[in-house]
């Protein structure tokens, strides 16, 4: 295998349970050391698509692949290619942290010297060496967390999946596995991280997938997606007084073109004005100059800041639309 | 009405196994009815017919009483912990009392309802005549009502102590069955002597059924060494068992508060950052320390096994070997007290003892450990990972299995002195103690596989264990009660068949405890038990092999 080829490769990935289809015909590419978001809302569908790809479940239709490996008949290379983090965390009663690794490692076959200094290794990348001595179901969950990905780390796989890892953290936890991803990319793993909330992903992550209802809604690399989003920027005009909201607007209408007129919409309580705009920053700068000479006072002009959020939103939204004419 | 008292009580009857547990019992009694219908027209007057059936029908009810009722209020109260809606319960302004009150009564009327299917049963019963509607069949009906009030007090105080539904139901079976067949056991020792001891073994026999029922059917003069007593004492039993009923619910009340929620979790302390002191005393205590740094797994062990004996707290080898202590030091005195004359039981009454001790250790301990091996794994979620690593299922589940069997036979070679003393007094009986051995070898066998199959069909460990222990105890009892009825109502030929069920009449037969010298077990009973052995070993690997595909 080339350095080329992608290391995660899915093909029309469908998954039928009765007559609910929970993932429809899911076709996303992955390179080697990229991080994939996988992004929607609860039962989208990403818990079944990331079983599939780690063999836990048979596609109905569809196929994928993991480093050439097939993710229906080469069940048991798939093992030792991923590493896998479910979104439940698998205690085990009355065991140590190290007692918990050392059984994963050993149901892997790491010889047993080797096995100690991995299990050193991990506690150390995942940062939590203190508590090595400490019964696993007692963990705290984000505790909880990092052995589990110290123990997705164990075998030392190539792409690591893991579902939901900062489901349930508060800010600083998420802040620390957020880190510890960026780590881990950065030493060359290829990652697919799945979330259903977007924050802890949009900084990270450098392709994103947005699935909703079971189908692929948005795909491709973060910044690609953010120059889509970025031609419908939204811009507000905040005045100093209300008395000038409907001089502001004639002025507007006036410099702007047919597309972009009707989406300006007035907030009277605020004094504000919304529209949007495909400009670029220089035109922009000319219509806010244009604003000034029409002796306008405007206590402030800025562009609302869009991020992975909004592009998460807008598709939910129009897929709820969607949805509702369907129900109609 | 107390909202909760439906809510409970609907609630179980919703449960598969409320419902599994009905019909079982009404048609077990149905049976045993329509077994003895007379069939020619000629009614018995004496009324010994309806005697024999009555003999049966009280054991079998106390029997089912005690396999069903423990299972439901010992699961209640945990899972409501663990789901959440307990803290809710506790918030609202509903009195903890009114709460337990609400409990109490849902799963009583569920109890009574159980209780009820055996009705049509005794009415037939009693219309073959012979016998008294109070002094018979009411005593009979009072003793297993009051049995189950201690059931299911005992059932919800445990359910404020246990961490898991599956722990609960464990314990409370435990307790359950050492109040029922254990606390008799001193008083057949020490009866007819002076003392005080004498006095309070009497009364802590009087916390059991089973005297009482057995002295209602006429079986009184059992273990009595001559001795008859005039009552029943059915009365003795219900006042004393409604003290005891009694205080375990002022307990449960006393836990039913913030208490059960104001837990700290173990902080993880290891023997080895522990001062000098310590450390010196805990390698007395312990022997094999839980609390010391375990090493790695070394490649010749399965990792499997291993695992399952560090995550079992009944595992963990301290305390297995405080257990195999307690029975060897028991079986010595037993044999002890034979030699030395102090009673005048036979070599034969000694061994039958050992090995029912043995069986009776055999058939509560395997279920515990056996039942939750898969299911436990999947609760947990710990089924996923072990599905994502590269150990095969053949491996996981011989892994499981032998973690259980060597637990096992260290509690079978508990009793080794108490066989090697009677060696010594009589070495006549070198091929019996042999045979007895295996059979309770095989006995290991057939209990475990079963278990480890019956809990293998279930996703939950709860339900899992229930199952295991209902059907593990139908299997041991049933051919008790059948034997029971030796004489009448059932012949020889039903009697041989039934203890062929279980390796437990082999290896009584062998050992010539009275009553069951004349059957000839052998031969039938290691093709019988084998071959269930095989047929449930098979299931269980199959189910594993099944567990461990995609989905
Ligand atoms: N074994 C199953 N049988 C039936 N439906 C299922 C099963 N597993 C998941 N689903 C359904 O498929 C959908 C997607 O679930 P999942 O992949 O878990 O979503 P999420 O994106 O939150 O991880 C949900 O509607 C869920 O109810
Ligand atoms: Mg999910």
């Amino acid at each position: 295998m080339s350095n080329g080829d992608p290391v995660v490769e899915t093909n029309d990935l469908t998954k039928v349970f009765g007559e609910f289809t929970a993932l429809d015909r899911l076709t996303i590419s992955l390179n080697r050391g990229q991080i994939l978001g996988f992004i929607g809302p609860n039962g989208a569908g990403k818990t079944t698509a990331i079983k599939i790809l780690v063999g836990l479940m048979r596609p109905t239709s569809g196929s994928a692949r993991i480093a050439g490996a097939d993710c229906v008949r080469d069940a048991r290379r798939i093992k030792r290619l991923v590493g896998y983090m479910p979104d439940r965390f698998g205690s085990y009663d009355n065991m140590r942290v190290r007692e918990y690794l050392d059984f994963f490692g050993a149901v892997f076959g790491i010889a047993r010297r080797e096995r100690a200094k991995r299990i050193n290794e991990v506690l150390e990348t995942t940062g939590s060496t203190y508590m090595q001595d400490r019964f696993v179901e007692s963990l705290s969950h984000g505790m909880q967390q990092r052995i589990g990905v110290a123990r997705t780390l164990l075998h030392q796989p190539e792409v690591l999946i893991l579902d939901e890892p900062a489901n349930g953290l508060d800010p600083d936890a998420r802040i620390e596995m957020r880190e510890l991803l960026v780590r881990l990319a950065a030493s060359g793993k290829t990652l697919i991280v799945t979330s259903h909330i977007l924050p802890e992903l949009s900084r990270i992550c450098n392709i994103v997938a947005i699935i909703t209802r079971g189908k692929l809604r948005v795909f491709g690399p973060l910044e690609q997606i953010m120059r889509t989003i970025r031609q419908r920027r939204i811009c507000e005009v905040q005045l100093v007084d209300s008395s000038e909201l409907e001089q502001a607007r004639t002025t507007l209408v006036e410099a702007l073109d047919e597309t972009e007129r009707p989406t300006i919409t007035v907030i009277e309580s605020e004094s504000l004005l919304r529209f949007q705009s495909s400009r670029d920053d220089r035109d922009l700068a000319a219509l806010l100059a244009h604003l000034v000479d029409r002796r306008v006072a405007i206590a402030q002009f800025r562009e609302v800041p869009t991020d992975l959020e909004d592009a998460f939103l807008s598709v939910t939204r129009e897929e709820k639309q969607e949805a509702e004419v369907v129900a109609k | 009405m107390n909202p909760i008292v439906s809510r409970e009580f609907f609630g179980t009857l919703r449960m598969p196994r409320a419902l599994a547990a009905l019909i079982v019992l009404a048609c077990a009694f149905s049976l045993l009815v329509l077994a003895r219908w007379p069939s020619d027209a000629i009614v018995d007057l004496s009324g010994g017919q309806s005697r024999q059936v009555f003999r049966v029908f009280a054991y079998g009810m106390m029997v089912g009483i005690l396999l069903l009722v423990p299972a439901f209020p010992a699961t209640t109260l945990v899972r409501e912990r663990i789901k959440g809606t307990l803290e809710l319960l506790l918030n609202s302004p509903l009195h903890p009392f009114s709460i337990y009150a609400g409990k109490f009564a849902g799963l009583l009327l569920f109890a009574i309802l159980l209780l009820l299917t055996s009705v049509p049963a005794a009415a037939a019963c009693y219309a073959m005549g012979g016998l008294d509607l109070s002094r018979d069949l009411g005593a009979v009906y009072l003793t297993l009502a009051v049995l189950m009030l201690e059931c299911v007090a005992l059932g919800l105080l445990v359910g404020t102590v246990a961490q898991s539904p599956d722990a609960a139901v464990r314990l409370t079976y435990g307790l359950v069955f050492l109040i029922a067949c254990l606390t008799p056991g001193p008083y057949y020792l020490l009866q007819g002597q002076p003392g005080l001891l004498t006095a309070l073994a009497y009364w802590l026999r009087r916390l059991s059924p089973l005297p009482v029922i057995m002295h209602l059917v006429g079986d009184g003069g059992v273990g009595g060494q001559g001795l008859m007593e005039s009552g029943s004492g059915a009365g003795e039993y219900v006042l004393v068992s409604l003290a005891f009923t009694g205080s375990v619910l002022g307990l449960t009340l006393f836990r039913l508060n913030h208490r059960l929620f104001d837990r700290s979790r173990s902080q993880g302390k290891i023997t080895e950052e522990q001062p000098l002191a310590i450390r010196a005393a805990r390698r007395v205590m312990f022997l094999v320390d839980p609390q010391r740094r375990k090493p790695g797994i070394p490649f010749y062990l399965n990792p499997v096994m291993v695992k399952e004996f560090r995550t079992r707290r009944f595992g963990r080898l301290h305390w297995l070997l405080r257990l195999v202590a307690a029975c060897a030091a028991l079986s010595l005195l037993l044999t002890l007290a034979a030699t030395t004359g102090t009673m005048d039981w036979g070599v034969e009454t000694i061994g039958g003892m050992m090995v029912m001790l043995q069986v009776f250790l055999i058939a509560t301990i395997t279920p515990s450990l056996a039942a939750g091996l898969v299911s436990s794994e999947r609760e947990s979620g710990g089924w996923d990972l072990l599905r994502m690593t590269t150990i095969s299922g053949f491996r996981i589940a011989t892994g499981k299995l032998v973690s259980v069997l060597w637990t096992l036979l260290l509690v079978l070679l508990a009793t080794a002195p108490g066989y090697a003393v009677m060696m010594v007094i009589k070495p006549a009986m070198w091929l019996q103690v042999q045979l007895a051995l295996a059979c309770l070898l095989m006995t290991v066998v057939y209990t475990l596989s079963i278990s480890a199959a019956v809990g293998s069909c279930f996703a939950k460990t709860a339900a899992s264990t229930v199952t295991v222990y209902v059907v593990l105890m139908a299997l041991f009892l049933g051919p008790l009660l059948v034997w029971l009825g030796r004489e009448a109502p059932f012949g020889p030929t039903v009697v041989q068949n039934a203890l062929l069920i279980n390796p437990l009449g082999a290896a009584l037969s062998v050992m010539k405890m009275p009553g069951f010298e004349r059957f000839e077990l052998i031969p039938g009973c290691w093709w019988a038990s084998g071959g269930a052995s095989l047929a449930a070993l098979s299931v269980y690997f199959f189910r594993i092999w099944r567990l461990t595909w995609p989905l």
